[in-house]
């Protein structure tokens, strides 16, 4: 994607008094101290929660991933870079939880997006029945980690579902979904795709953002709509995919309750989610430390990644404060 | 979008609102069938939810009960020795909607700050912000409930709503984003007028937010409603207990499960998410008309 | 020691912070309330709960604050509220967790509420309080005594025109048995479970041995042999198709009990803790004919059934009223008024008395099951000791994933298996050298 708002005809009005406006940002940039508590007074909110709330935990389960605490001992020892060394090491399921993991990511983030922004795009509409169209696309998602959702899965694809019906219909062998380590994961991949409400939502609204004359005037310049769909909309959406793109990709990294509900991690470990083993050796095999290292070490990894992305943004982009 | 423009000559009128029709037609037939594969499941829940037991296993696909069976719906709305859903329902009420307010606002205000003003270690602030979010939850649940029992917070809603006032990372950083996307020139015009950053806050950005508020707002109902950790490890007291905690309670894998009761209960807790989204999503459409910005 | 230092330096952090807030964190002690908190299902909830009602009206000056969750629930809830010295007075506790708990001093030694009185055990067999102990001190007072079982659809049996099998049956006669059922109504004669840990412990526990060494730190066998011997049996009824094959087994496993295969007739045999049977009789319904069988032994072996506790009510140590707590759990145990609600629904009560009272109250199911329980005393094997710590990561990170998994989907033999498990478990064990 290019820089496309210099190209748009309908931005033309924006680019009429470049220099005065880069003069008012520096007397602003020069009057520091006032911004600076302003911008404190309006973060406020969030630091105070977070250095009364966030810190100490967050501090506590660093520490806590170089020692062997097991939550019910009265004693907690130190050891040092014996859980991370155990982890890449001795731990053959660490190595499949990675995969499990990575497999999920790279599947479920690009798929979810894509149908998400397809079906806003098919939802911006003033079309009649558009209010009922975008209940039923978005009531899968309110149905979220419940212990029924893992039955219904399960019927939807169990031997006798009406996924293997279907198939059944089409001259397909029915399969088993849930037993073989090849599909297992793929279910799972369906259910995050199947609750895309909320980035679907989220892709609806920056739509609305989009101010309509925006459209009008590239109409009346005689643009077509898939023109308008690559100079207008994507553009000016790209702030709201960047964000669905790095919340899916740390979402979908933490991902836990999908598979503690419907697969506890079976078969042969196939989606076993770094979560959900960390979960399971924290509060059941008795190893919140070894839990905590593991924690911190996904940490590092989506830090990497997003910082990554934050970098490559700059590239595909879009925001209006940078045109100046 | 559809732009009827008055075109002269008559033939070409038909044939556009012929083409029209045919957009039309096959739009609903697209949209419409693929939203009855995305309610399937949905379908399948209540009507279970309204099938005696045994059908829930042996019918599978078949979307229409044998016999209705309401008593799933008294035996479920009965709740947990004389404790009924209703209170449960009142908890998650109060619980969602102080926790919701909570969050929302404290999000658009936070969000200003890091989108529109520069301030010395906003990129460190900012940075920090997004890495509380990398760190699996599992591992703070024990620290943070170490903190709240030492505030001696335990069996109150201070653990769950209090925390919330620091408004929410995912929130903050969606309204950022949005309000990045907003030209800047009507911030500047009214700091030109004399208004300082609370009043470009309040009546420039925030009339313009409104499609990014209420998504906020539904999705912040929603996860409270669905939440069920939280609630299950600070709120005791049964009496205070949210609909969630209340549904999980009905399932255990260790002994006699009412399924007809789990999904009769899971549908109603579906009922008020519902509602709200259809309440909402009227005026996410409306956001359109009010966006009146010069281009 | 660190973490009490964690805790202290927690402590001082909040409360400075929260002093500068002028939020006043007050503890107001009700000294004579006790609180209480089970795992369950609505059906539970309700019957304790009414208990609890009885012995308030009963008691005036107790008053019991509960607190109650499904099983998958329960561990994290109440690992977390011991991290955060907020145990309740009274907790249930599972014979799994139970030496992990009293090991690091979380729970009361109860036998002084037995020499005092508070608790009376003058009904309770010795052996069943034995099982609640650890290191001779008893920690957990068992609610119901409970036997691994095999739940046998006996219509199914005589569709095939085959014999209930003897009361010590071996394997050799549960593969005969399994193939001609298999042959016969061409279903599943078991679909899964076969694999199951329990059935490592049986193989040993029918040869007179324990699967682990007396202090923990190894197994406890030498013979791999005869679990071989067992795990191929298994093979060869899963080629057959008498056992589901690994990927069916996903399948037959999901959705709780009452969808369980035994249920819609698609097997005709099902392993199952003895006090889990109920969901099962009553999803199959009235018209269906289900009884209950000891596990299949050791050719010329013991019994591979033991009496466990179902689950135990402990008194944790963070618990500051020890006594009323304790009192409380006589009247659970021996109450006949209180166990007329809880009517066995937590496994066959462990007073005699009590027993003899419900029994001609009990519907089909209860019946079988106290049946059940007296048939597998008449010759059960001693209850083995308690897991040694370690335990849950074995049996969660070795013995299904690194070993029972991979063979039942043939991707690992058993010979190659127990080769593996041995390797792995001895290491873990290890630690507790």
């Amino acid at each position: 994607m290019s820089k496309p708002a210099a190209a748009l005809p309908v931005s033309g009005t924006v680019q009429q008094e470049p220099v005065q406006a880069r003069a008012r940002v520096k007397t602003r940039n020069k009057d520091f101290k006032q911004s600076d508590l302003a911008g404190y007074l309006f973060i406020s909110p969030w630091l105070i929660g977070f250095l009364l709330f966030g810190l100490i935990p967050l501090l506590m389960s660093l520490w806590l991933a170089f020692t062997d605490y097991d939550i019910l001992s009265p004693t907690t020892n130190f050891v040092g870079l014996d859980n991370f060394e155990r982890m890449f090491f001795q731990d053959a399921r660490y190595g499949r939880s990675v995969a499990a993991t990575f497999r999920y990511v790279f599947a479920s983030v690009p798929l979810r997006l894509a149908f998400a922004l397809g079906v806003a795009i098919l939802l911006n509409t003033k079309r009649r029945g558009v209010y009922w169209y975008r209940a039923a696309y978005y009531v899968p998602s309110i149905i979220g980690g419940s212990v029924a959702v893992a039955v219904m899965w399960r019927q939807i694809f169990g031997r006798e579902g009406v996924v293997n019906a279907v198939a059944q219909m089409l001259g397909m062998d029915p399969v088993n979904w849930f037993g073989n380590p090849d599909t297992a994961l793929w279910t799972l991949i369906l259910l995050a795709v199947w609750q895309f409400g909320s980035p679907m939502l989220i892709f609806l609204a920056g739509l609305r953002q989009i101010p309509a004359e925006m459209y009008e005037s590239a109409s009346i310049d005689g643009a077509t709509a898939w023109n308008k769909f690559l100079s207008i909309t994507l553009p000016l959406l790209t702030p709201i995919i960047f964000f669905n793109l790095i919340m899916q990709t740390i979402g979908s990294f933490k991902v836990f309750t999908q598979a503690f509900i419907v697969t506890g991690g079976a078969p042969l470990d196939s989606t076993l989610f770094y979560s959900l083993y960390l979960y399971n050796r924290g509060f059941a095999n008795f190893q919140m430390g070894y839990a905590a290292a593991m924690a911190w070490v996904m940490l590092l990894v989506i830090a990497v990644l997003t910082a990554v992305s934050f970098k490559l943004s700059s590239y595909w982009v879009f925001y209006e404060t940078d045109v100046r | 979008m559809q732009n009827v423009q008055a075109l002269p000559a008559k033939n070409v009128q038909q044939d556009k609102r012929k083409k029209q029709i045919r957009d039309g037609l096959i739009y609903h037939l697209l949209v419409g069938l693929v939203g009855l594969l995305m309610l399937y499941p949905i379908l399948w829940l209540v009507s279970s939810s309204l099938k005696p037991a045994d059908e829930i296993w042996t019918s599978v696909y078949s979307l229409v009960p044998s016999t209705f069976r309401f008593e799933n719906y008294v035996n479920g709305w009965r709740g947990f020795g004389g404790i009924s859903f209703l209170t449960f329902y009142k908890n998650s009420f109060f619980y969602t909607t102080v926790a919701t307010i909570f969050t929302v606002t404290s999000s658009l205000v936070v969000a200003y700050g890091f989108a529109r003003i520069k301030f010395r270690g906003k990129k460190i602030w900012f940075t920090v912000m997004l890495l509380t979010l990398m760190l699996p939850d599992q591992v703070l649940i024990i620290p943070q409930y170490i903190v709240f029992s030492q505030l001696d917070w335990i069996n109150t809603f201070l653990p769950l709503l209090i925390p919330r006032l620091g408004g929410s990372v995912f929130f903050i950083f969606m309204i950022i984003q949005f309000i990045r996307g907003i030209p800047i020139d009507l911030d500047e015009a009214a700091m030109i007028d004399g208004a300082n950053q609370f009043g470009v806050f309040y009546s420039v950005i925030l009339p313009q937010l409104k499609p990014a508020f209420i998504t906020a707002a539904i999705f912040s109902f929603y996860w409270t409603w669905d939440d069920f950790f939280g609630p299950l490890i600070y709120l005791t007291d049964p009496n205070l207990y949210t609909v969630s905690i209340a549904l999980r309670n009905f399932s255990d894998s260790t002994s006699v499960t009412d399924w007809g009761a789990v999904f009769a209960m899971l549908t109603l807790s579906l009922v008020p998410v519902f509602l709200l989204f259809i309440f909402f999503q009227r005026y996410l459409v409306e956001g359109i008309a009010t966006t009146g910005l010069k281009g | 020691m660190y973490s009490r230092k964690l805790r202290f330096i927690s402590l001082l952090l909040v409360t400075m912070l929260f002093l500068a807030l002028g939020s006043s964190a007050l503890a107001q002690d009700a000294p004579l309330e006790l609180q209480m908190t089970w795992w369950g299902s609505q059906n539970r909830h309700d019957r304790t709960i009414a208990v609890i009602e009885m012995y308030e009206a009963a008691n005036p000056d107790i008053d019991i604050v509960y607190e109650f969750s499904n099983f998958t629930d329960y561990w994290p809830l109440v690992q977390t509220k011991a991290a955060g010295n907020q145990l309740p007075c009274i907790m249930q506790q599972d014979y799994q967790y139970l030496a992990e708990w009293a090991n690091r001093g979380l729970l009361y030694p109860l036998d002084p509420f037995f020499t005092d009185g508070i608790i009376d055990i003058s009904n309770v067999d010795q052996s069943i309080l034995d099982s609640g102990s650890i290191d001779g001190q008893v920690y957990g007072l068992s609610l119901g005594t409970n036997s691994p079982s095999m739940i046998l659809d006996v219509d199914a049996f005589e569709a095939a025109g085959i014999e209930l099998p003897p009361l010590d049956w071996t394997y050799a006669d549960f593969e005969a048995i399994a193939t001609q059922l298999h042959d016969e109504l061409g279903i599943w004669a078991i679909s899964y479970g076969m694999d199951d840990v329990q059935m490592w412990r049986g193989v040993y526990i029918s040869r007179g041995e324990w699967i682990f060494n007396d202090e923990g730190t190894a197994l406890g066998y030498e013979d791999d042999q005869p679990f071989v011997d067992y795990l191929n049996m298994i093979r060869r009824l899963q080629e057959s198709g008498a056992i589901a094959s690994g990927e069916e087994q996903v399948e037959a496993s999901a959705n709780g009990h009452e969808n369980s295969p035994i249920v819609t007739s698609g097997e005709a045999m099902r392993y199952q803790w003895s006090n889990q049977v109920v969901s099962i009789f009553s999803a199959a319904g009235e018209d269906r004919h289900f009884r209950l069988w000891p596990l299949p032994r050791t050719e010329g072996g013991a019994s591979a059934n033991y009496l466990k506790p179902s689950m135990f009510l402990s008194v944790p140590s963070q618990c500051e009223n020890p006594e009323e707590a304790a009192a409380f759990l006589d009247f659970f145990t021996n109450s006949l008024e209180a166990n007329e609600v809880l009517f066995a629904e937590r496994g066959v009560p462990i007073s005699t008395a009590v027993q003899d009272h419900l029994r001609p109250m009990l519907d089909t199911v209860g019946a079988e099951t106290f049946a059940f329980i007296a048939t597998v005393a008449e010759d059960a094997s001693p209850n083995p000791p308690p897991e040694p710590q370690g335990w849950s990561d074995i049996s969660a990170n070795v013995y299904g994933p690194e070993f029972a998994e991979p063979i039942r989907y043939g991707l690992l033999t058993p010979e190659d298996g127990v080769v593996i498990l041995r390797e792995q478990a001895d290491a873990i064990l290890a630690q507790n050298e």
